[in-house]
Protein backbone atom coordinates (compact mmCIF):
# COMPACT_ATOMS: atom_id res chain seq x y z
CA UNK A 1 0.00 0.00 0.00
CA UNK A 2 3.23 2.33 0.93
CA UNK A 3 4.48 1.51 -2.24
CA UNK A 4 1.32 1.87 -4.46
CA UNK A 5 0.94 5.38 -2.44
CA UNK A 6 4.07 6.74 -2.81
CA UNK A 7 3.62 5.86 -6.82
CA UNK A 8 0.69 7.66 -7.23
CA UNK A 9 2.07 10.78 -5.52
CA UNK A 10 5.45 10.95 -7.58
CA UNK A 11 2.87 9.79 -10.59
CA UNK A 12 0.21 11.90 -10.53
CA UNK A 13 2.80 14.95 -9.83
CA UNK A 14 4.51 13.64 -13.36
CA UNK A 15 1.22 13.80 -14.76
CA UNK A 16 0.39 17.77 -13.81
CA UNK A 17 4.13 18.52 -14.85
CA UNK A 18 3.44 17.46 -18.27
CA UNK A 19 0.41 19.24 -17.85
CA UNK A 20 2.38 22.78 -17.46
CA UNK A 21 5.01 21.55 -20.26
CA UNK A 22 1.74 20.37 -22.69
CA UNK A 23 -0.18 24.12 -22.16
CA UNK A 24 3.31 25.72 -22.66
CA UNK A 25 3.81 24.13 -25.94
CA UNK A 26 0.58 24.86 -27.22
CA UNK A 27 1.08 28.50 -26.12
CA UNK A 28 4.79 28.65 -28.06
CA UNK A 29 6.85 28.66 -25.09
CA UNK A 30 9.71 26.30 -23.42
CA UNK A 31 7.93 25.87 -20.31
CA UNK A 32 9.51 24.23 -17.45
CA UNK A 33 10.53 20.54 -17.43
CA UNK A 34 7.89 17.43 -16.65
CA UNK A 35 9.22 16.87 -12.98
CA UNK A 36 9.13 20.57 -12.01
CA UNK A 37 6.31 19.42 -9.76
CA UNK A 38 7.87 16.92 -8.03
CA UNK A 39 11.16 19.18 -7.38
CA UNK A 40 8.76 22.19 -6.37
CA UNK A 41 7.33 19.47 -3.49
CA UNK A 42 11.01 17.89 -2.72
CA UNK A 43 12.11 21.24 -2.66
CA UNK A 44 9.52 22.80 -0.66
CA UNK A 45 9.53 19.67 2.20
CA UNK A 46 13.29 21.02 2.88
CA UNK A 47 12.35 25.01 3.03
CA UNK A 48 12.06 27.16 6.49
CA UNK A 49 8.28 26.56 7.48
CA UNK A 50 6.53 28.42 10.31
CA UNK A 51 2.78 29.90 11.12
CA UNK A 52 1.88 33.18 10.19
CA UNK A 53 0.95 35.05 13.17
CA UNK A 54 -2.64 36.16 12.11
CA UNK A 55 -3.36 32.14 11.71
CA UNK A 56 -5.49 30.32 13.44
CA UNK A 57 -2.75 27.46 13.99
CA UNK A 58 -4.36 24.56 14.70
CA UNK A 59 -6.68 24.53 11.56
CA UNK A 60 -3.85 25.75 9.19
CA UNK A 61 -1.63 22.87 10.14
CA UNK A 62 -4.72 20.66 10.85
CA UNK A 63 -6.47 21.49 7.22
CA UNK A 64 -2.81 19.83 5.57
CA UNK A 65 -2.98 16.62 6.96
CA UNK A 66 -6.56 15.90 6.12
CA UNK A 67 -6.10 16.75 3.03
CA UNK A 68 -3.16 14.59 2.50
CA UNK A 69 -5.56 11.91 4.62
CA UNK A 70 -8.48 11.82 2.43
CA UNK A 71 -7.08 11.65 -0.95
CA UNK A 72 -5.08 8.60 0.29
CA UNK A 73 -8.41 7.34 1.53
CA UNK A 74 -9.43 7.58 -2.11
CA UNK A 75 -7.01 5.94 -3.41
CA UNK A 76 -7.66 2.94 -1.12
CA UNK A 77 -11.23 2.95 -2.10
CA UNK A 78 -10.22 2.84 -5.55
CA UNK A 79 -7.57 0.45 -5.22
CA UNK A 80 -9.42 -2.27 -3.32
CA UNK A 81 -13.01 -1.70 -5.51
CA UNK A 82 -14.95 0.36 -2.58
CA UNK A 83 -17.74 2.13 -3.51
CA UNK A 84 -18.12 5.45 -5.88
CA UNK A 85 -20.42 6.77 -2.99
CA UNK A 86 -17.62 7.37 -1.15
CA UNK A 87 -15.38 8.76 -3.56
CA UNK A 88 -18.24 11.17 -4.67
CA UNK A 89 -17.93 12.34 -0.30
CA UNK A 90 -14.26 13.27 -0.81
CA UNK A 91 -14.22 14.69 -3.95
CA UNK A 92 -17.04 17.32 -2.08
CA UNK A 93 -14.89 17.50 0.96
CA UNK A 94 -11.88 19.17 -0.74
CA UNK A 95 -14.18 21.79 -1.18
CA UNK A 96 -13.78 22.17 2.67
CA UNK A 97 -10.07 21.70 2.63
CA UNK A 98 -9.67 24.24 0.02
CA UNK A 99 -12.16 26.15 2.40
CA UNK A 100 -10.24 25.51 5.47
CA UNK A 101 -6.76 26.52 3.55
CA UNK A 102 -8.66 29.69 2.85
CA UNK A 103 -9.94 30.85 5.80
CA UNK A 104 -7.29 29.64 8.13
CA UNK A 105 -4.60 31.44 7.37
CA UNK A 106 -6.46 35.39 8.17
CA UNK A 107 -4.79 36.43 4.34
CA UNK A 108 -7.90 38.24 2.44
CA UNK A 109 -5.76 36.16 -0.95
CA UNK A 110 -6.46 32.94 1.04
CA UNK A 111 -10.33 34.20 1.98
CA UNK A 112 -11.53 34.92 -1.26
CA UNK A 113 -10.40 31.93 -3.02
CA UNK A 114 -11.58 29.63 0.13
CA UNK A 115 -14.77 31.60 -0.35
CA UNK A 116 -14.92 31.18 -4.66
CA UNK A 117 -14.30 27.35 -3.44
CA UNK A 118 -17.55 27.47 -1.85
CA UNK A 119 -19.57 29.41 -4.69
CA UNK A 120 -18.28 27.18 -6.96
CA UNK A 121 -20.25 24.20 -5.55
CA UNK A 122 -21.87 23.66 -8.65
CA UNK A 123 -18.95 21.95 -10.39
CA UNK A 124 -19.75 18.79 -7.97
CA UNK A 125 -23.40 17.95 -9.22
CA UNK A 126 -22.10 16.69 -12.47
CA UNK A 127 -19.99 13.71 -10.96
CA UNK A 128 -22.98 13.14 -9.11
CA UNK A 129 -24.93 12.71 -12.11
CA UNK A 130 -21.98 10.35 -13.44
CA UNK A 131 -22.74 8.36 -10.15
CA UNK A 132 -26.57 8.01 -10.64
CA UNK A 133 -25.97 7.34 -14.01
CA UNK A 134 -24.00 4.29 -13.54
CA UNK A 135 -26.07 3.27 -10.64
CA UNK A 136 -29.19 2.90 -12.76
CA UNK A 137 -26.94 0.81 -15.34
CA UNK A 138 -24.59 -1.22 -13.32
CA UNK A 139 -27.51 -1.36 -10.07
CA UNK A 140 -24.32 -1.37 -7.92
CA UNK A 141 -22.06 1.58 -6.71
CA UNK A 142 -18.98 -0.26 -6.13
CA UNK A 143 -15.75 0.26 -8.40
CA UNK A 144 -15.06 -3.57 -8.51
CA UNK A 145 -18.66 -4.08 -9.57
CA UNK A 146 -18.90 -1.41 -12.53
CA UNK A 147 -15.60 -2.85 -14.22
CA UNK A 148 -16.94 -6.64 -13.57
CA UNK A 149 -20.59 -5.51 -15.40
CA UNK A 150 -18.15 -3.41 -18.54
CA UNK A 151 -16.21 -6.92 -18.71
CA UNK A 152 -19.53 -8.51 -19.60
CA UNK A 153 -21.25 -5.55 -21.54
CA UNK A 154 -18.35 -3.66 -22.67
CA UNK A 155 -17.48 0.25 -21.47
CA UNK A 156 -19.58 2.47 -19.99
CA UNK A 157 -17.66 4.91 -22.37
CA UNK A 158 -20.40 3.92 -25.20
CA UNK A 159 -23.26 3.00 -23.18
CA UNK A 160 -23.93 6.33 -21.32
CA UNK A 161 -21.42 8.45 -23.00
CA UNK A 162 -23.05 12.06 -21.30
CA UNK A 163 -22.41 10.51 -18.06
CA UNK A 164 -18.43 10.39 -19.51
CA UNK A 165 -18.53 13.54 -20.22
CA UNK A 166 -20.10 14.87 -17.02
CA UNK A 167 -17.29 12.92 -15.01
CA UNK A 168 -14.80 15.07 -17.81
CA UNK A 169 -15.88 18.76 -16.69
CA UNK A 170 -15.55 17.67 -12.82
CA UNK A 171 -11.70 16.34 -14.08
CA UNK A 172 -11.97 19.63 -16.05
CA UNK A 173 -12.93 21.72 -13.00
CA UNK A 174 -9.90 20.76 -10.90
CA UNK A 175 -7.23 20.88 -13.37
CA UNK A 176 -4.92 23.75 -12.64
CA UNK A 177 -4.97 26.72 -15.43
CA UNK A 178 -8.12 25.44 -16.34
CA UNK A 179 -11.16 27.68 -17.41
CA UNK A 180 -12.79 27.15 -13.80
CA UNK A 181 -9.87 26.85 -11.61
CA UNK A 182 -10.96 30.74 -10.26
CA UNK A 183 -9.81 29.46 -6.88
CA UNK A 184 -6.27 30.09 -7.40
CA UNK A 185 -6.46 32.58 -10.04
CA UNK A 186 -3.10 35.20 -10.39
CA UNK A 187 -5.43 37.71 -9.35
CA UNK A 188 -5.60 36.32 -5.99
CA UNK A 189 -1.91 35.54 -5.87
CA UNK A 190 -2.23 31.63 -5.71
CA UNK A 191 -5.80 31.76 -4.12
CA UNK A 192 -6.51 29.33 -1.18
CA UNK A 193 -2.66 28.41 -0.95
CA UNK A 194 -1.30 31.78 -0.51
CA UNK A 195 0.25 31.76 2.49
CA UNK A 196 0.67 28.04 3.09
CA UNK A 197 4.32 27.84 2.25
CA UNK A 198 7.27 25.35 3.39
CA UNK A 199 6.29 22.25 4.39
CA UNK A 200 2.33 22.70 4.77
CA UNK A 201 3.29 23.52 0.56
CA UNK A 202 5.12 20.34 0.34
CA UNK A 203 1.19 18.63 1.92
CA UNK A 204 -0.57 20.45 -0.55
CA UNK A 205 1.74 19.30 -3.50
CA UNK A 206 1.53 16.00 -2.27
CA UNK A 207 -2.41 16.20 -2.31
CA UNK A 208 -2.79 17.47 -5.49
CA UNK A 209 -0.64 14.37 -6.85
CA UNK A 210 -2.64 12.20 -5.29
CA UNK A 211 -5.76 13.80 -6.63
CA UNK A 212 -5.13 14.12 -10.36
CA UNK A 213 -3.88 10.31 -10.07
CA UNK A 214 -7.09 9.27 -7.60
CA UNK A 215 -9.70 10.96 -10.37
CA UNK A 216 -8.12 9.91 -13.73
CA UNK A 217 -7.67 6.17 -12.58
CA UNK A 218 -11.33 6.74 -11.22
CA UNK A 219 -12.29 7.67 -14.67
CA UNK A 220 -10.67 5.02 -16.39
CA UNK A 221 -11.54 2.10 -13.81
CA UNK A 222 -15.85 3.31 -14.36
CA UNK A 223 -15.75 4.37 -17.90
CA UNK A 224 -13.59 2.25 -19.44
CA UNK A 225 -13.06 -1.03 -17.58
CA UNK A 226 -10.02 -2.68 -15.98
CA UNK A 227 -6.91 -2.75 -17.88
CA UNK A 228 -3.29 -4.14 -17.01
CA UNK A 229 -1.79 -1.23 -15.28
CA UNK A 230 0.82 -0.38 -17.87
CA UNK A 231 -2.43 0.77 -20.49
CA UNK A 232 -3.62 2.47 -17.94
CA UNK A 233 -0.73 4.93 -17.11
CA UNK A 234 -0.94 5.84 -20.81
CA UNK A 235 -4.23 6.02 -20.42
CA UNK A 236 -4.22 8.64 -18.28
CA UNK A 237 -1.49 10.59 -20.07
CA UNK A 238 -3.47 10.82 -23.04
CA UNK A 239 -6.45 11.83 -21.12
CA UNK A 240 -4.31 14.44 -19.62
CA UNK A 241 -3.15 16.36 -22.77
CA UNK A 242 -6.84 16.29 -24.22
CA UNK A 243 -7.49 18.41 -20.64
CA UNK A 244 -4.22 20.22 -21.51
CA UNK A 245 -5.30 21.29 -24.48
CA UNK A 246 -8.69 22.28 -22.90
CA UNK A 247 -6.61 24.50 -20.52
CA UNK A 248 -4.30 26.27 -22.84
CA UNK A 249 -6.77 26.83 -25.41
CA UNK A 250 -9.78 28.38 -23.11
CA UNK A 251 -9.26 31.47 -21.28
CA UNK A 252 -10.35 31.43 -17.50
CA UNK A 253 -13.69 32.42 -16.65
CA UNK A 254 -14.41 35.20 -14.28
CA UNK A 255 -16.15 34.00 -11.17
CA UNK A 256 -19.72 34.78 -12.17
CA UNK A 257 -19.53 33.11 -15.45
CA UNK A 258 -17.53 29.79 -13.82
CA UNK A 259 -20.77 29.58 -11.69
CA UNK A 260 -22.72 30.48 -14.19
CA UNK A 261 -21.11 27.54 -17.15
CA UNK A 262 -21.27 24.59 -14.41
CA UNK A 263 -24.44 25.35 -13.33
CA UNK A 264 -25.74 25.39 -16.83
CA UNK A 265 -23.63 21.96 -17.48
CA UNK A 266 -24.86 20.49 -14.35
CA UNK A 267 -28.27 21.65 -15.25
CA UNK A 268 -28.52 19.71 -18.59
CA UNK A 269 -26.77 16.68 -16.79
CA UNK A 270 -29.31 16.16 -14.20
CA UNK A 271 -31.81 16.02 -17.22
CA UNK A 272 -30.24 13.45 -19.21
CA UNK A 273 -30.25 11.44 -15.74
CA UNK A 274 -33.85 12.13 -15.22
CA UNK A 275 -34.18 10.57 -19.09
CA UNK A 276 -32.04 8.03 -18.64
CA UNK A 277 -34.10 6.79 -15.05
CA UNK A 278 -37.45 7.46 -16.98
CA UNK A 279 -36.23 5.15 -19.64
CA UNK A 280 -34.79 2.44 -17.95
CA UNK B 1 -28.86 -4.38 3.86
CA UNK B 2 -28.71 -2.58 0.01
CA UNK B 3 -24.61 -1.92 0.47
CA UNK B 4 -24.66 1.56 -1.51
CA UNK B 5 -22.19 2.86 1.52
CA UNK B 6 -20.25 -0.32 1.08
CA UNK B 7 -20.46 -3.54 3.61
CA UNK B 8 -21.81 -2.65 7.17
CA UNK B 9 -18.88 -2.74 9.88
CA UNK B 10 -20.37 -2.21 13.10
CA UNK B 11 -23.96 -2.19 14.77
CA UNK B 12 -24.94 -0.54 17.85
CA UNK B 13 -27.97 -1.41 19.18
CA UNK B 14 -29.98 0.86 21.32
CA UNK B 15 -32.99 -0.88 21.86
CA UNK B 16 -35.00 -0.53 18.40
CA UNK B 17 -32.40 1.96 17.47
CA UNK B 18 -29.73 1.34 15.43
CA UNK B 19 -26.61 3.09 14.52
CA UNK B 20 -24.31 1.48 11.91
CA UNK B 21 -20.81 1.99 10.49
CA UNK B 22 -20.47 1.47 6.56
CA UNK B 23 -17.08 2.59 5.12
CA UNK B 24 -19.46 5.74 3.89
CA UNK B 25 -21.03 6.74 7.14
CA UNK B 26 -17.76 6.06 8.77
CA UNK B 27 -15.82 8.55 6.87
CA UNK B 28 -18.10 11.08 6.97
CA UNK B 29 -18.22 10.82 10.98
CA UNK B 30 -15.04 10.39 11.18
CA UNK B 31 -14.28 13.81 8.98
CA UNK B 32 -17.19 15.61 11.58
CA UNK B 33 -15.27 14.03 13.89
CA UNK B 34 -11.86 15.81 12.95
CA UNK B 35 -13.28 19.42 12.31
CA UNK B 36 -15.30 19.21 15.63
CA UNK B 37 -12.00 18.71 17.47
CA UNK B 38 -10.34 21.25 15.90
CA UNK B 39 -13.62 23.89 16.58
CA UNK B 40 -12.86 22.86 20.23
CA UNK B 41 -8.54 23.48 20.65
CA UNK B 42 -8.14 26.00 17.87
CA UNK B 43 -8.13 29.67 18.00
CA UNK B 44 -9.83 31.50 15.46
CA UNK B 45 -7.74 33.44 12.85
CA UNK B 46 -7.10 37.69 13.05
CA UNK B 47 -8.04 39.41 10.24
CA UNK B 48 -5.38 42.47 9.21
CA UNK B 49 -6.68 44.88 6.80
CA UNK B 50 -3.69 47.53 5.41
CA UNK B 51 -4.98 51.37 5.32
CA UNK B 52 -4.27 52.30 2.24
CA UNK B 53 -1.38 55.40 1.50
CA UNK B 54 0.46 54.89 4.55
CA UNK B 55 2.00 51.87 6.71
CA UNK B 56 -1.06 51.57 9.18
CA UNK B 57 -3.52 48.31 9.49
CA UNK B 58 -6.51 47.67 11.25
CA UNK B 59 -6.75 44.72 13.40
CA UNK B 60 -10.38 43.16 13.71
CA UNK B 61 -11.69 42.65 17.37
CA UNK B 62 -13.95 40.17 18.17
CA UNK B 63 -15.20 40.27 21.75
CA UNK B 64 -14.50 36.72 23.95
CA UNK B 65 -18.04 36.19 24.40
CA UNK B 66 -18.97 35.86 21.27
CA UNK B 67 -16.50 33.62 20.21
CA UNK B 68 -17.18 31.40 22.77
CA UNK B 69 -20.70 31.32 22.05
CA UNK B 70 -19.48 30.41 18.47
CA UNK B 71 -17.43 27.92 19.39
CA UNK B 72 -20.47 26.67 21.23
CA UNK B 73 -22.65 26.61 18.64
CA UNK B 74 -19.97 25.70 16.40
CA UNK B 75 -19.37 21.88 18.53
CA UNK B 76 -22.84 21.81 18.36
CA UNK B 77 -23.56 21.20 15.22
CA UNK B 78 -20.57 19.07 15.36
CA UNK B 79 -22.14 16.57 17.68
CA UNK B 80 -25.55 16.54 15.95
CA UNK B 81 -23.60 16.19 12.45
CA UNK B 82 -21.62 13.00 13.77
CA UNK B 83 -25.50 11.88 14.96
CA UNK B 84 -26.74 12.14 11.59
CA UNK B 85 -24.28 10.21 9.81
CA UNK B 86 -24.69 6.95 11.55
CA UNK B 87 -27.81 6.86 12.59
CA UNK B 88 -29.84 4.21 10.89
CA UNK B 89 -33.18 5.58 12.15
CA UNK B 90 -35.03 7.90 9.94
CA UNK B 91 -36.60 9.88 12.50
CA UNK B 92 -33.24 10.36 14.35
CA UNK B 93 -32.23 11.72 10.95
CA UNK B 94 -34.58 14.25 10.44
CA UNK B 95 -34.06 15.59 14.20
CA UNK B 96 -30.33 15.74 13.97
CA UNK B 97 -30.68 17.65 10.56
CA UNK B 98 -33.30 20.38 12.37
CA UNK B 99 -30.48 20.56 15.16
CA UNK B 100 -27.40 21.11 12.59
CA UNK B 101 -30.22 24.54 11.59
CA UNK B 102 -30.63 25.72 14.38
CA UNK B 103 -26.63 25.96 15.37
CA UNK B 104 -25.53 26.95 11.56
CA UNK B 105 -28.52 29.66 12.26
CA UNK B 106 -26.59 30.54 16.05
CA UNK B 107 -23.35 30.49 14.70
CA UNK B 108 -24.74 32.83 11.58
CA UNK B 109 -26.66 35.16 14.38
CA UNK B 110 -23.67 35.44 16.61
CA UNK B 111 -21.91 37.69 14.45
CA UNK B 112 -22.51 41.26 15.70
CA UNK B 113 -23.37 42.85 12.14
CA UNK B 114 -26.25 44.44 10.50
CA UNK B 115 -26.30 42.76 7.47
CA UNK B 116 -25.01 38.94 9.41
CA UNK B 117 -27.99 39.68 11.58
CA UNK B 118 -30.48 39.97 8.36
CA UNK B 119 -29.00 36.94 6.72
CA UNK B 120 -29.24 35.05 9.52
CA UNK B 121 -33.06 35.92 10.35
CA UNK B 122 -33.63 34.84 6.31
CA UNK B 123 -31.49 31.51 6.56
CA UNK B 124 -33.74 30.65 10.20
CA UNK B 125 -36.76 31.74 8.14
CA UNK B 126 -35.59 28.92 5.25
CA UNK B 127 -34.84 26.49 7.88
CA UNK B 128 -37.83 26.65 10.03
CA UNK B 129 -40.11 26.09 6.40
CA UNK B 130 -37.04 22.97 6.30
CA UNK B 131 -38.39 21.32 9.05
CA UNK B 132 -42.07 20.70 7.90
CA UNK B 133 -40.84 18.84 4.86
CA UNK B 134 -38.17 17.05 6.09
CA UNK B 135 -40.44 15.58 9.35
CA UNK B 136 -43.96 15.30 6.86
CA UNK B 137 -41.26 12.70 5.21
CA UNK B 138 -40.16 11.17 7.98
CA UNK B 139 -44.23 10.79 8.89
CA UNK B 140 -45.11 9.90 5.52
CA UNK B 141 -42.38 6.75 5.75
CA UNK B 142 -43.71 5.65 8.90
CA UNK B 143 -47.47 5.55 8.17
CA UNK B 144 -47.02 3.93 4.66
CA UNK B 145 -44.12 1.32 6.08
CA UNK B 146 -44.84 1.28 9.70
CA UNK B 147 -41.16 1.58 10.84
CA UNK B 148 -38.57 3.87 10.87
CA UNK B 149 -35.97 1.79 10.67
CA UNK B 150 -33.58 2.20 7.83
CA UNK B 151 -32.22 -1.30 7.85
CA UNK B 152 -36.01 -2.43 7.81
CA UNK B 153 -36.64 -0.19 5.20
CA UNK B 154 -33.57 -1.37 3.22
CA UNK B 155 -35.09 -4.48 2.37
CA UNK B 156 -37.79 -3.08 -0.01
CA UNK B 157 -40.79 -4.47 1.77
CA UNK B 158 -42.86 -1.79 1.25
CA UNK B 159 -42.35 0.51 -1.10
CA UNK B 160 -42.05 3.83 -0.05
CA UNK B 161 -43.62 6.66 -1.65
CA UNK B 162 -41.85 9.06 -3.74
CA UNK B 163 -43.14 11.98 -2.31
CA UNK B 164 -41.46 11.17 0.74
CA UNK B 165 -38.33 11.13 -0.36
CA UNK B 166 -38.91 14.25 -2.11
CA UNK B 167 -39.68 16.02 0.99
CA UNK B 168 -37.07 14.61 2.62
CA UNK B 169 -34.37 16.16 0.11
CA UNK B 170 -36.18 19.02 0.30
CA UNK B 171 -35.84 19.41 4.14
CA UNK B 172 -32.22 18.84 4.03
CA UNK B 173 -31.90 21.39 1.65
CA UNK B 174 -33.90 24.24 3.45
CA UNK B 175 -31.31 23.16 6.59
CA UNK B 176 -28.54 22.70 4.49
CA UNK B 177 -28.43 26.51 2.84
CA UNK B 178 -25.81 27.91 6.11
CA UNK B 179 -23.22 28.41 3.94
CA UNK B 180 -24.91 30.89 1.07
CA UNK B 181 -26.47 33.01 3.89
CA UNK B 182 -22.90 33.20 5.29
CA UNK B 183 -21.18 34.02 2.22
CA UNK B 184 -24.27 36.37 1.61
CA UNK B 185 -23.42 38.37 4.50
CA UNK B 186 -20.00 38.22 4.01
CA UNK B 187 -19.24 36.26 7.10
CA UNK B 188 -15.64 35.61 5.99
CA UNK B 189 -14.57 38.89 6.35
CA UNK B 190 -14.94 38.72 10.40
CA UNK B 191 -12.52 36.56 11.83
CA UNK B 192 -13.73 32.90 12.85
CA UNK B 193 -12.68 30.40 10.47
CA UNK B 194 -13.07 27.22 11.83
CA UNK B 195 -16.94 27.76 13.56
CA UNK B 196 -17.48 29.14 9.62
CA UNK B 197 -16.01 26.02 8.15
CA UNK B 198 -18.06 24.35 10.60
CA UNK B 199 -21.32 25.64 8.68
CA UNK B 200 -19.80 24.64 5.62
CA UNK B 201 -19.05 21.34 6.68
CA UNK B 202 -21.85 20.18 8.20
CA UNK B 203 -24.39 21.18 5.64
CA UNK B 204 -22.26 19.52 3.18
CA UNK B 205 -22.23 16.00 5.55
CA UNK B 206 -26.01 16.08 5.78
CA UNK B 207 -26.34 16.60 1.98
CA UNK B 208 -23.87 13.64 1.71
CA UNK B 209 -25.58 10.97 3.71
CA UNK B 210 -29.36 12.04 2.61
CA UNK B 211 -28.02 11.23 -0.88
CA UNK B 212 -27.01 7.74 0.81
CA UNK B 213 -30.80 7.25 3.06
CA UNK B 214 -32.46 7.98 -0.58
CA UNK B 215 -30.70 5.47 -2.62
CA UNK B 216 -31.12 3.05 0.54
CA UNK B 217 -34.77 3.81 1.19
Amino acid sequence: MIAQLLFAVFFGLLLLGIHRKVIARIQRRPGPPVWQEILHMLKFSFKTTWVPKTASAILFVGVVLVAIGIWTAALFVVLSGGSLLILFAIYMLHKIVEHGFGLSSGSPYGKFGGVRSVISAASEIPLFVSVAAIAIFTHSLLISDIIAYQALNGPLLFTIPLAAVAMYVVLLSKMPFGPFSIVESKELVSGYKTEHFGLWRAGLEVCNGLKTYVLLLTFILVFIGGLPIWLILIVMVLILVTLSFVCALSPMLSPYDSVTVQTLIAGIMVAYVALLGVMS
Amino acid sequence: MNEIGGTPLFFLEFGDIVVYFTPFTLTLFILALIFTVFVLVSRPERQIDIAFGGDAFYDKVISLSELRFRRFMSIACGLACMGAMVTGDVFDFTLFVSLVGICNVGIVAAVKSRHVQNAAYQYGLVALAGTVPLFSAAAMVAATTGTLSMLELAKNAVEIPLAARALLVLGVMGEGMAPFYAAKAEMFRAPGAPYVIMCSLSSLLIFLRVAEVILLL
